[in-house]
C-alpha cells in the first residue's frame, strides 16, 4: 500500500513539474518564431530600418473564422497578419479563434468587464455591443488612423460603430436578407417567381395544398425568424421604422407594425413554416432547404455560397434563385428597399502602446483593401462594406448575380433592429417572436411588450 | 422462486437498461465510420457501406487534435490527482479527527460550494486569475479545476471515512502509529474505492470542461480537447462523420481508463482492503 | 489516543490547503460578485448602488418564476424517479456475479460524455423524422412527436436525457458503497437464512443510507444548478418552456449585459438551493442516525 501511495505522490510531483515545464516551454517557444520574423523584417523593403534586433511584442487577435466553412475568410486573415508582421518589426500577432456566439455573448463581455479585451477583436456594432463598449472607453478611436491611411471615405457605412462622430470599429463585410427559392420545386408545381406579396402567399398556399412545406424555418435561436419579421415590419411600416423606433420618434405600437406581426402570425397559423421549427437550429433550417423538402428560405446573402459547386448544398447548385421581399400593397414608404447590414467587423482595445498601435494600423491598412473586399465577395459571397469599383463586383455564381441585381434595383436600404436597439430590447423582441410562434402571444401584446422595453431604455438615456 | 429465475431476472432487467445506454453509443460508432452525411441522416442505424477508418486519421490531423489531446490529458490527470490528495486530507481531518465542532463548521462551509451557481462566478474568477498573473497559462485551469472538485470530493470521502469502524484505527494508534501514519496506512487504503470513484468523476469533469478552458486560454497550443471539438462542431455542416469520429476520439481514452480502473482497482482493493 | 487525533497542527495541515484554494476560487468571487447584486452594474461602466432593487424586480419577474418551476420539475424527477431506480440497479448489479464488470462499465458510459456531445447525440434521437423515438412510435402507428420543439414535451425530453446522462454516475457511487460493506455481514445473514431480497432491504440498504442521502443531496443541488444540458439541447426554448434559473441568469448577465440583475438572480438561486437542502436535512436526513450534516 505504501508503495502505491509513494507512486501517487511521485506522479503528482511529476505532473506538476510537467505543468511548470510546459508553462516555461511555452515562453521559450516564442524565441524561434521571433528569430524567424527578424530576418523577415530585414527584407529589402525595410532596408531603411536599423539592423539592430528589434524587441518582440505580442498583439492578441480574436477572430471567429473557425472550421471548414470559414477557410477562405481565415486565409485572408492569415495573409493580412503575415503582411502586417513583416511591416511592423517585432510584431507577433497571437491569433485566438473563438466560436462566434461564445465570443459575442460570453468571452468578450467578460473580458470587457475585467478591462482586459484582446488588442484586436471581432465585434458587432450597435448600442448593445460595439457602441456600448465605445461609450465605456474600451475601444480605440480609429478616426485619426483612418485619416492617416486616407481610407476614411472608403467605407459605405460605419454608423453602428460610431459614437459622437468618431469611429470605433470597421465592418468587415455586408449582407442583405431576402428570399431564396428552389426553382425545381416551384416549376414542378406550376408556380412563377412571385412579384407581389399576394403572389407569394398564393405560392405558399399551392405548396401547402400539395403537402410541401413552403418555408424552411429553424427558430430555436430567435435571430433566425427575426430576419423575416424585421423585413416584414419595414415593408408595412416603411424603411425608416427601425431608425425611428431606435431614436424614439416612432413606435412599434403603430398599426402598420401590428399588421406586419399579424401577417407573420397568419403564416404561422396557416402552417407555412417547417413543423417543429422551435426545435430546429439554424443549421437544421439550412439542411431542410438543401434536402429539397421546402421551397423557400428567408436568409442572409451569405447563404448564397452554400449552393456553389463546392458548397454544402451543392446538390442544389444551379437550382436556387433569389429575390428581395416583394412589395406590400398599401405598405408605407419605399417598397423596393432592401435590408443591408454591415454590423460585424473588427474593433481595437483602447489600452494599447505605440508598438501595438503601429501593428493595429498595419492590420487595418492590409485588411481593409479593395483586393480583400473583392476576394471576400468572390469566395464567400460577402457583400463589400467599402466602396468598391462596381466593375470588379461581378460574379459567375447565378445566385450572387440575382442578389446583385436585386440590390441594384433597391431605392433605399434599411438596417436590422438588433443593430440599433439595446440588449434588453433585443431580448424582448426575440422572446415575443418565439412566443408568437408558440401561440403564447398575439401581435398587439407582442409590440406593446417590446415598445415598453424600448421606452424604458430611452428613458434611461435621458 | 426457482433458482434459475432468481439468477436470470436481474440480468434481464439490467440488459434492458444496458441496451438503452448503449443505443446512442452504437449510433456514434456507426456514424463515425460512415462516408457521408447522407448515410447518417437517411439510415441512422444502418451499417456503414464501407468502413471509413480514414475518418480517424483525418480527425486526428485536422484541428490539432493530438495537441489538444495531450493538454487535456495531463491537465485533467494532474488536477484530479491534486484534488483527491487535498480532499482526502481534509476529509480525514473532518471525519476522523476529534475536533468535532471545528470540523462541523468547516464541513458546512465547504458544502456551501455545492450550492453555488458556478456560471456567474466566472467574471469574478476571470478577474482573479488575471490578477494572479496566470491568465493564458495552464495554471489558470489547473487551480480552478482542483478547487472546483473539492466540495464534492470532500463530501463524498467524508461519508466513506465515517463508515469505517473506529476499532481499526484505535488499535493502530494504541500500537503507536501517529495521526499522519494512521491516515496514510489505515484510513487511506480503506477508502481507495471512494478515492478511485472520486478521481474518475473529477477526471471526467476536467476532461469535458469547456467554459473555463475556452475562457482563460487564448493561445492555440494551450487549448484543451473540448475547445478543439468546437472546430469540429462548426465543421458539422460539412461532415457529420468527422464530428462523430471526434466524439469517439475524445471518449475512448477515458472509457479505457475507467474500464481499467474499475476492474483492477475497485474490485481488487475493496476485497483486499477490507479483509486485510 | 484522543490526544493523537486532536493534534491541531496536523489538523491545520490537512485542512488549510483545501480551505485556501476553495476560499480563493469560490468564496472570494462569491463575495465579490454578491456586492454587484446590489448594483445596476452592466459589466462595463461604474456600478450604482440600488439596494434591493434587483431582488424586488426578481420577485415580479414572471419569466424567472417559470424557470424556478422548471427547476422544481428537475428536482421531483430526479429524487422520486431517478433515485429509486439508481438504488434498484445498484442492488441488482451488486447481486450478480457474472457480467458485473460489464454492467459497471456500461452504466457509467453516458457520464463520460461531455454535455455538448450529448446535445448533438440526443438531437438525433429526438429528431422528428429521422429520430429513434418517432421511428419507434411509428411502429405502433403513433403520430410523430416534436420532442424538443413542442412546449408540452420539451422539458420531459430534457429530463429523460439528463437521467440517461447521470444515473450511471450515481449508480457507481452507490455501488462503491455496497461493495465496501464487509462481506462477512452479508455472509452471516445468508447463513441465518435471509433471502437475497431480505438482505438487500434489511442489511444493504440501511448500510448505504449515508451514500443514498448524499445522492439525494447531490440530485437536489444538481437540479438547482442545471444549465449545460438545457443550453445545448433547447437553449431554454421552445418559447421559454425549458428555461431554468441558471440559464435565465446567464442570459441576463452575459447576453443582455444586466450583470447586476443576473448576480442578484444567482444569489436567489443560491438561497433557494440552501433552503431546499436545509428542509431536506431537517425533514428526512435527521431520521437517519448515521447521517450528520
Amino acid at each position: 500500500m505504501k508503495k502505491k501511495l509513494l507512486t501517487t505522490v511521485a506522479s503528482v510531483v511529476m505532473l506538476s513539474s510537467v505543468l511548470t515545464a510546459c508553462g516555461g516551454n511555452n515562453k521559450n517557444e516564442a524565441s524561434p518564431s521571433a528569430s524567424a520574423s527578424t530576418p523577415a523584417s530585414n527584407s529589402p523593403s525595410e532596408s531603411a530600418s536599423a539592423p539592430a534586433s528589434v524587441e518582440r511584442f505580442d498583439v492578441s487577435l480574436r477572430h471567429i473564422q473557425i472550421g471548414e466553412l470559414q477557410k477562405f475568410r481565415k486565409a485572408i486573415l492569415d495573409e493580412v497578419v503575415k503582411k502586417s508582421e513583416e511591416e511592423v518589426p517585432g510584431a507577433n500577432f497571437e491569433l485566438d479563434a473563438v466560436e462566434d456566439s461564445f465570443n459575442r455573448w460570453t468571452k468578450l463581455p467578460a473580458e470587457m468587464a475585467a478591462g482586459n479585451p484582446p488588442k484586436i477583436f471581432d465585434v458587432f456594432g450597435g448600442p448593445a455591443e460595439g457602441q456600448k463598449y465605445a461609450r465605456a472607453n474600451k475601444l480605440l478611436d480609429l478616426t485619426p488612423i483612418l485619416d492617416e491611411l486616407g481610407i476614411k471615405d472608403k467605407f459605405t457605412d460605419t454608423s453602428t460603430f460610431n459614437v459622437d462622430g468618431k469611429t470605433y470599429g470597421l465592418p468587415l463585410g455586408a449582407s442583405s436578407e431576402g428570399w431564396f427559392y428552389n426553382k425545381e420545386l416551384l416549376e414542378a408545381n406550376g408556380i412563377a417567381v412571385p412579384k407581389t406579396l399576394e403572389e407569394l402567399e398564393a405560392a405558399f398556399e399551392t405548396l401547402k395544398g400539395k403537402g410541401i412545406t413552403p418555408i424552411a424555418m429553424g427558430s430555436q435561436a430567435a435571430w433566425v425568424p427575426f430576419m423575416l419579421v424585421n423585413t416584414l415590419i419595414a415593408r408595412y411600416a416603411g424603411p425608416d421604422i427601425q431608425a425611428g423606433v431606435a431614436n424614439g420618434t416612432r413606435k412599434l405600437t403603430e398599426p402598420e407594425v401590428v399588421a406586419a406581426f399579424a401577417k407573420y402570425e397568419e403564416w404561422i397559423k396557416k402552417g407555412y413554416f417547417t413543423k417543429g421549427e422551435l426545435g430546429i437550429d439554424y443549421t437544421g433550417q439550412t439542411n431542410e432547404f438543401i434536402a429539397g423538402k421546402t421551397a423557400f428560405l428567408f436568409d442572409g446573402t451569405w447563404r448564397a455560397s452554400t449552393f456553389s459547386p463546392e458548397g454544402v448544398g451543392k446538390s442544389l447548385n444551379g437550382k436556387v434563385g433569389y429575390f428581395a421581399f416583394p412589395a406590400v400593397t398599401g405598405g408605407k414608404g419605399d417598397q423596393t428597399a432592401v435590408n443591408y447590414n454591415q454590423n460585424n467587423g473588427y474593433a481595437f482595445s483602447s489600452d494599447v502602446n505605440d508598438n501595438e498601435k503601429a501593428a493595429i494600423k498595419a492590420f487595418i491598412k492590409n485588411l481593409y483593401s479593395e483586393e480583400y473586399q473583392v476576394r471576400g465577395f468572390k469566395e464567400d459571397g460577402v457583400l463589400p462594406s467599402m466602396k468598391v469599383d462596381a466593375s470588379k463586383l461581378t460574379s459567375e455564381d447565378p445566385v450572387m448575380k440575382e442578389v446583385l441585381a436585386n440590390n441594384a434595383a433597391a431605392g433605399t436600404v434599411f438596417p436590422h433592429f438588433d443593430s440599433l436597439v439595446a440588449g434588453p430590447v433585443n431580448g424582448e423582441f426575440e422572446k415575443q417572436i418565439q412566443n408568437l410562434i408558440a401561440g403564447k402571444s398575439n401581435p398587439q401584446k407582442a409590440v406593446e411588450a417590446i415598445q415598453q422595453a424600448q421606452d424604458k431604455e430611452l428613458a434611461a438615456l435621458k | 422462486m426457482p433458482k434459475v429465475i432468481k439468477k436470470v431476472l436481474p440480468h434481464l432487467v439490467l440488459i434492458v437498461y444496458v441496451f438503452i445506454i448503449l443505443f446512442p453509443f452504437v449510433f456514434v460508432l456507426l456514424s463515425s465510420l460512415k462516408e457521408t452525411n447522407d448515410q447518417i441522416v437517411t439510415a441512422p442505424f444502418g451499417l456503414p457501406k464501407k468502413l471509413m477508418f480514414e475518418n480517424f486519421a483525418d480527425a486526428w490531423s485536422q484541428a490539432k487534435i493530438s495537441r489538444y489531446f495531450f493538454n487535456s490529458a495531463y491537465l485533467s490527470l494532474s488536477a484530479a490527482v491534486a484534488a483527491i490528495l487535498l480532499s482526502a486530507m481534509t476529509a480525514y481531518a473532518i471525519a476522523r479527527m476529534r475536533l468535532k465542532r471545528m470540523s462541523k463548521i468547516i464541513y458546512q462551509f465547504i458544502l456551501l460550494g455545492m450550492l453555488i451557481p458556478g456560471n456567474v462566478l466566472f467574471i469574478a474568477q476571470y478577474i482573479l486569475v488575471q490578477k494572479m498573473g496566470i491568465l493564458n497559462t495552464h495554471w489558470a485551469l489547473f487551480l480552478p479545476y482542483t478547487a472546483g472538485a473539492l466540495p464534492f470530493s470532500v463530501l463524498l470521502i467524508v461519508a466513506f471515512m465515517k463508515a469505517i469502524p473506529q476499532e481499526m484505527e484505535e488499535a493502530a494508534i494504541v500500537d503507536g502509529l501517529g495521526v499522519i501514519g494512521s491516515f496514510f496506512r489505515i484510513i487511506l487504503p480503506l477508502t481507495v474505492p471512494a478515492l478511485v470513484t472520486v478521481f474518475i468523476i473529477n477526471l471526467l469533469g476536467n476532461w469535458n470542461e469547456y467554459l473555463l478552458s475556452n475562457f482563460f486560454i487564448s493561445k492555440d497550443n494551450l487549448r484543451t480537447l473540448p475547445t478543439g471539438m468546437v472546430g469540429f462542431r462548426d465543421a458539422f455542416q460539412t461532415s457529420y462523420p468527422l464530428v462523430f469520429t471526434g466524439i469517439v476520439i475524445s471518449v475512448l481514452p477515458i472509457l479505457v481508463i475507467y474500464a481499467f480502473l474499475q476492474k483492477t482497482i475497485i474490485e481488487g482493493l475493496t476485497a483486499g482492503g477490507v479483509k486485510g | 489516543m484522543n490526544k493523537t487525533l486532536r493534534n491541531p497542527y496536523v489538523y491545520l495541515l490537512f485542512v488549510l490547503p483545501t480551505i485556501g484554494l476553495y476560499g480563493l476560487f469560490f468564496i472570494y468571487p462569491v463575495i465579490q460578485s454578491a456586492y454587484y447584486g446590489l448594483t445596476d452594474w452592466n459589466a462595463l461602466t461604474t456600478a450604482n448602488f440600488i439596494g434591493f432593487g434587483n431582488f424586488e424586480r426578481a420577485f415580479q419577474d414572471d419569466d424567472f418564476w417559470i424557470s424556478v418551476k422548471n427547476n422544481m420539475f428537475f428536482i421531483l424527477f430526479s429524487v422520486f424517479l431517478q433515485v429509486p431506480l439508481i438504488i434498484l440497479f445498484s442492488l441488482l448489479i451488486s447481486g450478480v456475479k457474472r457480467l458485473q464488470g460489464f454492467y459497471k462499465t456500461t452504466v457509467f458510459m453516458p457520464s463520460i460524455l461531455s454535455t455538448s456531445i450529448i446535445g448533438i447525440l440526443w438531437g438525433f434521437m429526438y429528431h422528428p423524422s429521422i429520430g429513434f423515438f418517432n421511428k419507434f412510435l411509428s411502429w405502433f402507428g403513433i403520430e410523430p412527436i416534436y420532442w424538443l420543439s413542442d412546449t408540452k414535451w420539451a422539458l420531459l425530453s430534457i429530463l429523460i436525457t439528463n437521467a440517461w446522462q447521470w444515473m450511471g454516475f450515481y449508480i457507481v457511487l452507490v455501488l462503491a458503497a455496497i461493495l465496501a460493506i464487509p462481506k462477512e455481514i452479508n455472509e452471516a445473514a445468508e447463513i441465518d437464512g435471509a433471502t437475497g431480497f431480505q438482505r438487500a432491504v434489511r442489511i444493504t440498504t440501511p448500510l448505504i443510507m449515508p451514500v443514498i442521502s448524499i445522492v439525494v443531496m447531490l440530485s437536489i443541488a444538481g437540479a438547482m444548478r442545471v444549465v449545460d444540458i438545457v443550453l445545448v439541447m433547447t437553449n431554454g426554448g421552445p418559447a421559454g418552456a425549458t428555461e431554468v434559473m441558471a440559464s435565465y441568469m446567464v442570459n441576463k448577465a452575459m447576453k443582455y449585459g444586466e450583470y447586476g440583475y443576473g448576480t442578484a438572480l444567482s444569489i436567489m438561486i443560491f438561497a433557494i438551493a440552501l433552503l431546499l437542502t436545509a428542509i431536506y436535512q431537517i425533514v428526512f436526513a435527521r431520521r437517519q442516525e448515521r447521517v450528520e450534516y
